[in-house]
C-alpha cells in the first residue's frame, strides 16, 4: 500500500510534487532572464559553462544527499568524508604509494566510513541526524590529527587528474560530465531498478516496508556506502579543479548548501518522494543565484544571508505543501 | 737535544696556560647575564591560542617556540580552537583563569577577543599578539605590517596593469574574511595605491574565505565578465592557487598576474613553479616566530613590569618571491625547521 503510495500512481501527490519543483524552476527562469537582461556577458556560452562548472561539486554532493533523504535519512558526514577521504589519498601517496592506488585506498576508506554510518543508522537505530553529526565530527577530527596541514596538495604530474580539472568532452568540462554521469546513474538507479524502488518504499514508511518483508536494513546501509562514495567523487572533482584539498571545508557552510539544494529542489525531508531531477533543479537555481551575486559583487556574508533566506522559504513551502500528518510524525522525522 | 728543549718548553707553556684557566673564577667563564636569564624563563607558563593549527604559518611558529621552550625550560601549551570562534573564546577564558605568565594570541578578527585581552591585561597577564591584531593593543604585536602588504600587492599589480602596454586596467581583490585584521588593514593599503593610480579599475572585491575552491569560482565568474582582466591579488597563497587554476583553465596565464602573500612554505614555491601564482609576498613565518621568541624572552624576563604598561610593535620582514627566487630559505619545509 505504502509502496504504491510513494510511486507514480499517487496522482494527487505527484501534482503537489510538480508544483514545488515548478516553483523552483520558475524562480530560476525569472532570475536567469533578469540576470541576462541586466548583467553583461551573463548569457555568454562561457558563463553558462562556468555556472555548471561551479556547481559540479555541490551538485554531485547533492545527488548523494538526495538519495539519502529519499530514504528518509540525512547524511551530514558527506563533507567530512569528502575532505578526509581525499586528504587520506594524498597522505598515503606521500609515502611513495602510486597516486592512483592511493585514490583507490581513499575510496575504500570512504566506503568503510559509509558502511559504519549505515550500520549505526540501520542496525544500532541511532537517528540519522545525530549519528551522522557525530560521525562527521569524528571523521574530521581523526583526519585533523593524522594530517599535519589543513591543505594537502596532489602530486602535480597526474595526467588523469589534470584531465578531470581542465579536460573537456565535446566542449563540456570534464567536471560537469562527471556530475552529469553521477546524476544520470543515480536517476536510473532510483527509477528503474528494484533496489531504487525499495529505497522509496523504505523512505515512505520504514515500518510498513519492514513489515512487508523488505530488507530495510541492508538498503539503508547500502545507501550510506553509496553516498560516501559519491562524496569521495566530489572530492576528486575538487582535487582536479584546484590541485589541492582544504580539509577546513568541513567547517564551512557547504553541507548546509547541499541540504539547501536538496530541499529547494523539492525532495521532502519526510522521505519517499522526489528524485534526481529535483536535485538538478535545486542545483541550477543555486548556481544561477551564486553566479549572479558574484557578478553583482555581493559580499560573501550577504550571499550566505540570501541563500539562507531561500532555504528557510523552501522549508516553509515544503511544510505547507507536504504537511506533517499523524502518520509521518508517528513514524519519525529527521 | 734541541728537540728535547723545545718539547719541554712547549709542555711548560701548556701547563702554565691550564693553570691560568683554573685560577679564573666560575663567575668569569659564565656568559654575562645567562644565569638570571635562565632563572627568569625556567618554569614559566606560556599559553598560545591560535586561529587554527592546521595552517602552515601556525605550525612553523609552534615548532620554533617549542624549541625555544625546551631549551630554556618554560612550558608552551597550544589551545587550538580549530577555526571555531566560540571555542576560541572559551580557550581564551580558560587561559585567563589559569593565570599564565604570558598568553600568545592570533586573533580571528579585530573584535572577538578585544574585551578578553583587556581582561587578561587587567589580571596581570602579559599578552603577545601574533600576525593578526585585535582592536585592543597589548604588550606586544609581532607580525605583518598589513597596510604595507596591501600596498605592496596592489603596487605590484599597478606595475603590470598601468601604462600603455597593459592588457587592461582591471584588477581583482580576493579578500579573506572581511572582519579579519589582515583584511581591514590590507584594504587601507590597497586604497592608497588605487588613489595614486586612478586608472586602475577594481572590478571585483569578494572574500574567498581563505578557500581555494571559492577563489576558483569567483575568478572563473569574473573572467567571464572581464576577459581582459589584468591582475588578481589575494591574501593567502593556499587560497589563491584556486584563482590560479581558474586562470590556467581559461588559458590566460600570460595575461593575468596573480599576486598574493604567504608564510613562505615550500607549497607556495611549488605553486609559483607550477605557474598557478606569479608573485608571493613572503612574510617568512619562521623568522616571525624567532622575533616572537625574542618577545617571549623579553616579556618573561620582566615579571615586575606591569602587564600592558609598555606596548611594542615588531613588523617582520617581507620578501618578494617570484620564479627567480622561489628557492632556499624562501621555501621552508616544516621538517627542516625542527
Amino acid at each position: 500500500m505504502e509502496l504504491a503510495g510513494s510511486g507514480k500512481s499517487d496522482g494527487a501527490r505527484m501534482g503537489i510534487k510538480m508544483s514545488q519543483e515548478l516553483v523552483v524552476v520558475a524562480i530560476s527562469v525569472i532570475l536567469f532572464i533578469v540576470f541576462s537582461a541586466t548583467l553583461n556577458n551573463f548569457l555568454s556560452q562561457g558563463n553558462i559553462i562556468a555556472i555548471l562548472k561551479n556547481v559540479s561539486i555541490l551538485g554531485t554532493l547533492a545527488v548523494g544527499m538526495g538519495f539519502i533523504v529519499v530514504g528518509r535519512g540525512i547524511d551530514l558526514t558527506m563533507v567530512a568524508v569528502m575532505v578526509v577521504g581525499v586528504a587520506f589519498s594524498i597522505w598515503i601517496s606521500t609515502w611513495g604509494v602510486d597516486f592512483t592506488l592511493a585514490v583507490v585506498c581513499g575510496a575504500l576508506l570512504a566506503a568503510a566510513i559509509g558502511l559504519f554510518t549505515g550500520i549505526m543508522v540501520a542496525i544500532a537505530e541511532i537517528p540519522p541526524i545525530f549519528a551522522t553529526l557525530a560521525i562527521a565530527s569524528s571523521v574530521y577530527g581523526s583526519g585533523r590529527i593524522v594530517f599535519a596541514s589543513d591543505v594537502l596538495y596532489a602530486p602535480s604530474n597526474i595526467a588523469w587528474l589534470k584531465f578531470i580539472g581542465s579536460g573537456t568532452i565535446l566542449g563540456i568540462p570534464m567536471v560537469v560530465v562527471i556530475f552529469g554521469a553521477v546524476a544520470a546513474l543515480m536517476g536510473f538507479f532510483l527509477r528503474k531498478t528494484r533496489f531504487g524502488r525499495l529505497v522509496y518504499a523504505t523512505g515512505d514508511n520504514p515500518n510498513a516496508a519492514r513489515t512487508t518483508g523488505l530488507p530495510t536494513r541492508p538498503i539503508i546501509v547500502t545507501q550510506y556506502v553509496l553516498s560516501a562514495l559519491i562524496a569521495f567523487t566530489a572530492g576528486i572533482i575538487m582535487l582536479g579543479l584546484v590541485t589541492g584539498i582544504d580539509t577546513r571545508l568541513y567547517n564551512s557552510s557547504l553541507i548546509y548548501d547541499v541540504l539547501l539544494v536538496v530541499v529547494l529542489g523539492g525532495i521532502g525531508l519526510s522521505g519517499g518522494q522526489g528524485g534526481v531531477r529535483n536535485v538538478i533543479v535545486g542545483t541550477i537555481l543555486v548556481g544561477i543565484l551564486t553566479n549572479g551575486m558574484t557578478i553583482l559583487n555581493f559580499s560573501y556574508t550577504s550571499q550566505n544571508l540570501i541563500k539562507s533566506v531561500i532555504l528557510l522559504g523552501a522549508l516553509a513551502i515544503d511544510a505547507i505543501i507536504n504537511p506533517r500528518d499523524e502518520q509521518t510524525s508517528q513514524s519519525g522525522d529527521i | 737535544m734541541k728537540l728535547f728543549k723545545n718539547c719541554l718548553f712547549a709542555g711548560l707553556t701548556a701547563l702554565s696556560l691550564l693553570g691560568a684557566a683554573n685560577v679564573t673564577t666560575a663567575q668569569e667563564t659564565d656568559q654575562v647575564g645567562r644565569a638570571p636569564y635562565l632563572e627568569a624563563l625556567k618554569g614559566k607558563k606560556v599559553i598560545f591560542v591560535p586561529i587554527s593549527q592546521g595552517m602552515d604559518l601556525n605550525q612553523s611558529w609552534v615548532v620554533v617556540w617549542q624549541r625555544h621552550a625546551a631549551r630554556y625550560g618554560f612550558s608552551l601549551e597550544v589551545r587550538d580552537p580549530n577555526g571555531d570562534t566560540n571555542a576560541g573564546i572559551r580557550a581564551m577564558q580558560g587561559a585567563i583563569a589559569e593565570k599564565p605568565d604570558l598568553i600568545i594570541v592570533q586573533n580571528p578578527d579585530v573584535q572577538t577577543y578585544a574585551r578578553l585581552l583587556k581582561q587578561a591585561q587587567a589580571a596581570g597577564i602579559k599578552v603577545l599578539q601574533v600576525n593578526m591584531q585585535s582592536a585592543t593593543q597589548t604588550d606586544s604585536y609581532v607580525g605583518n605590517d598589513w597596510i604595507e602588504m596591501g600596498r605592496l600587492e596592489m603596487g605590484e599589480l599597478a606595475k603590470h596593469c598601468t601604462g600603455p602596454n597593459a592588457v587592461s586596467h582591471k584588477v581583482v581583490w580576493l579578500a579573506g574574511v572581511q572582519t579579519g585584521a589582515a583584511n581591514i588593514y590590507m584594504r587601507t593599503g590597497i586604497d592608497e595605491v588605487l588613489k595614486a593610480n586612478p586608472e586602475l579599475q577594481l572590478v571585483s572585491d569578494q572574500p574567498a574565505d581563505y578557500m581555494s575552491e571559492k577563489a576558483r569560482q569567483i575568478t572563473e565568474t569574473v573572467l567571464q565578465q572581464h576577459p581582459d582582466l589584468c591582475g588578481i591579488m589575494g591574501i593567502w597563497d593556499n587560497a589563491e592557487v584556486g584563482a590560479g587554476a581558474a586562470v590556467a583553465a581559461a588559458g590566460k596565464q600570460d595575461q593575468v598576474t596573480i599576486v598574493t602573500n604567504g608564510a613562505g612554505s615550500a607549497t607556495g614555491c611549488e605553486s609559483i613553479k607550477n605557474g598557478l601564482l606569479d608573485v608571493i609576498f613572503n612574510f617568512n613565518s619562521p623568522i616571525q616566530a624567532e622575533i616572537a621568541a625574542q618577545q617571549i624572552s623579553e616579556l618573561l624576563q620582566h615579571p615586575d613590569r606591569q602587564a600592558g604598561s609598555e606596548k611594542t610593535i615588531f613588523f617582520g620582514p617581507i620578501t618578494r618571491v617570484d620564479k627567480t627566487n622561489a628557492t632556499g630559505r624562501n621555501c621552508w619545509k616544516l621538517d627542516e625547521l625542527k
